[in-house]
């Protein structure tokens, strides 16, 4: 081999190596994702292969479970429920998306368990459970899902630089658990005054922002279009990533984030986020009358209107 | 017969092997470069400032802003940094220009504090403080009376049978901090956060914003105007509008607010006449739109300095837009991090 190649050979091996190590945190957390939900091996894979920015984006419609829990300590690791379910409907062609809420109380018959809060679904059949339990109920087809904790939220949140959050009213709460850090005691609170306005908040004030509920008269349907509005705010701030911004956010959290996705589909995602206005996003949250207030099996729940319910749910996500 | 050593054997030896040294080294520094140059492809994030580090255009009369806990004067284009980053929001300034009612914000509760211009605590005006986290008390959006003798604020008074229940409701106490008395304007919704941000006018009365969820559950908020302490009031905006954070020109003439029309995440900053004598609102203006907050005339009336950012996403600079809406909105500064909920103390002294 004449020793000019033999040099040039070697300086691409460099220069791989030295892309490789910038990458290896996404590929490690590729890793992860596909061990944890073992369905999308393929496209997780693939898309290894060829890490170019992506030119050409989904045109299909797909729809994603989004789906939050409070993974603090005071909760067994395997034993978690979802305090927030959203449904995601992005249809790149018509650039149009729907973000429909699910009440973490909705009282509805869950597979494998029988009647539950849909909330539960997750903490005895993982992500399968939950995507089965909404797939059930509001008949719909779910191809991938994200689940994200307490501290993925707060990391996701500033890694992005935080967000740009129009807070509508001040939201007050003088019982916001202090659980997010591993000492002390989980069940201890504090107060929380998130003054209205537009703001910039950072991951800790953020969340704060979609978890509480104490002090607004509309509960859990508050913090159901506050996480809705935090999602907008989240997208805005991802259409201004690119591939290289993937692998310091893959590091960062290290567990806190599972999804099915793909990395092809993250990034499409990515690239489909930017094409996408904040006033082509439909939200939906389940408030009277599709939903009522009701106790059932010993404890507070809301009923489901299924006959208004379901309706709105084909229109939206067809 | 002295065997000569074949010259430049060795020599070319020593020369392969430095050549493949430098090599060898050539190549990892080209690895660490190729490392290095991906990090450099990732969306930049902008390298803030602390005002006192920078410069804007100059702007008649004396402006106090908010950034990570501290206060700055801005004068004559330039920022000087007033107080400590310990906590300090949204600063408002006495009639005659000398005094500062300033919040200072802890954790679990807030206290307002009278201070020098130059950051001298004269006197602490409130005690919120308690040992149990659920009896402390916030204490917001300080504003003087025009004749400068009483001073409304936003305090969270507590409801004994709903713990839960946290409204901020609007105070007013006499500005002397000797006074011990208060007197409790308004009486918000319940569950919706309260009443706030108050402005205190000449002829007696109080604008603010309140908040309401009607029987659709949907959230509200609307611009009030009470006359006196404890009367129901009007609203100036039609609940559809979502107007808040009003601010009054100093001639009385002119409300600006902010007003979101159902958005989630974009609002308008508008201008509109205002009658004080038949409680009524003009046609608005828009001034600016998107991620727009918490305005204040310039003394003599005739400029909005308000807050926004200056890139989708990021943190909150300085804007002025004439209160005529022409010329259009001009951002002053461009690195900066301004609390933007607390609006510009703007005084001509």
């Amino acid at each position: 081999m004449p020793r000019a190649s033999i040099i040039a050979a070697g300086f691409l091996f460099a220069g791989l190596v030295g892309l490789g190590a910038y990458f290896f945190p996404l590929f490690r957390t590729a890793a992860s994702a596909t061990a944890s939900s073992g369905t999308v091996a393929g496209a997780v894979s693939d898309s290894i292969s060829n890490l170019n920015p992506i030119d050409v984006a989904p045109s299909r419609p797909f729809t994603v479970l989004l789906l939050g829990s409070d993974d603090d300590s005071k909760f067994p690791a395997d034993r978690l429920n979802t305090q927030s379910m959203i449904l995601l409907r992005v249809d790149p062609g018509s650039k149009q998306a729907t973000m429909l809420s699910i009440p973490r109380d909705l009282w509805v018959p869950i597979p494998n368990q029988g009647m539950g809060k849909i909330s539960t679904a997750y903490q005895l059949g993982g992500p399968q459970g939950a995507i089965a339990a909404v797939e059930s109920n509001f008949k719909v087809h779910i191809d991938d899902y994200v689940w994200i904790g307490l501290n993925g939220l707060v990391k996701l949140i500033d890694h992005l630089g935080g967000v740009d959050i129009l807070v509508t009213n001040p939201v007050m709460d003088d019982f916001y658990p202090s659980d997010l850090s591993s000492t002390g005691n989980a069940y201890d609170y504090y107060r929380v005054a998130v003054l209205p306005g537009a703001t910039h908040l950072d991951g800790v004030h953020a969340l704060e922002y979609v978890r509480s509920r104490h002090g607004d008269l509309r509960g859990d349907f508050a913090r159901s279009e506050r996480q809705q509005q935090v999602l907008l705010a989240l997208k805005a701030q991802a259409s201004h990533l690119n591939i290289a911004d993937l692998p310091a956010l893959a590091g960062a959290f290290n567990g806190e984030i599972k999804t099915s996705i793909g990395l092809d589909r993250l990034r499409q995602l990515i690239s489909v986020s930017s094409n996408f206005d904040a006033a082509n996003v439909n939200q939906v949250v389940l408030l009277p009358p599709y939903t009522s207030d009701g106790y059932a099996a010993g404890q507070d729940v809301v009923f489901p209107d299924w006959s208004t319910i379901l309706p709105l749910v084909h229109q939206s996500f067809p | 017969m002295e065997r000569r050593r074949p010259a430049g054997i060795g020599m070319g030896t020593h020369s392969r092997w430095l050549t493949a040294a430098v090599l060898a080294v050539a190549m990892f520094a080209f690895g660490l470069g190729v490392y290095h140059a991906a990090g450099y492809l990732k969306a930049g994030k902008p390298a803030l400032q602390r005002p006192s580090e920078t410069s804007a255009p100059a702007l008649p009369g004396v402006m106090y802003l908010a950034q990570a806990g501290a206060l700055y004067r801005f004068r004559r284009g330039s920022f000087s940094q007033v107080t400590s980053e310990s906590g300090w929001t949204q600063p408002t300034v006495s009639p005659d220009g000398g005094t500062l009612v300033v919040v200072k914000r802890h954790g679990d509760w807030s206290d307002l504090y009278l201070m020098t211009t130059t950051g001298r605590t004269i006197a602490q005006l409130t005690h919120n403080y308690s040992a149990q986290v659920e009896s402390n008390h916030w204490a917001f959006y300080p504003r003087f009376s025009p004749d400068g003798s009483e001073l409304f604020y936003d305090y969270d008074n507590k409801d004994p049978s709903n713990s839960y229940r946290v409204d901020l409701a609007i105070f007013a106490s006499p500005s002397n901090p000797a006074s011990q008395s208060s007197l409790q304007w308004t009486y918000p919704n319940p569950y919706t956060g309260g009443d706030v941000i108050p402005f205190p006018l000449a002829g007696g009365g109080l604008i603010y914003t309140r908040y309401s969820i009607d029987d659709q559950s949907k959230l509200h908020s609307q611009i009030w105007l009470q006359d006196r302490a404890g009367s129901q009031g009007v609203a100036l905006t039609n609940p559809a509008l979502d107007c808040g954070q009003a601010a009054i020109s100093s001639d009385q003439k002119h409300i600006a607010m902010v007003c979101t029309r159902g958005q989630v995440q974009a609002a308008d900053l508008v201008v509109a006449p205002f009658d004080e004598a038949n409680l009524t609102l003009g046609a608005p203006q828009t001034l600016a739109s998107g991620l727009v907050a918490s305005p204040s005339f310039s003394p003599d009336a005739h400029t909005i300095a308000y807050l926004a950012p200056v890139v989708a996403g990021g943190p909150f600079q300085l804007w002025t837009v004439s209160a005529s809406g022409t010329p259009s909105p001009t951002a002053l500064t461009s690195t900066l991090d301004l609390d933007s909920t607390s609006a510009p103390a703007w005084t001509a002294a």
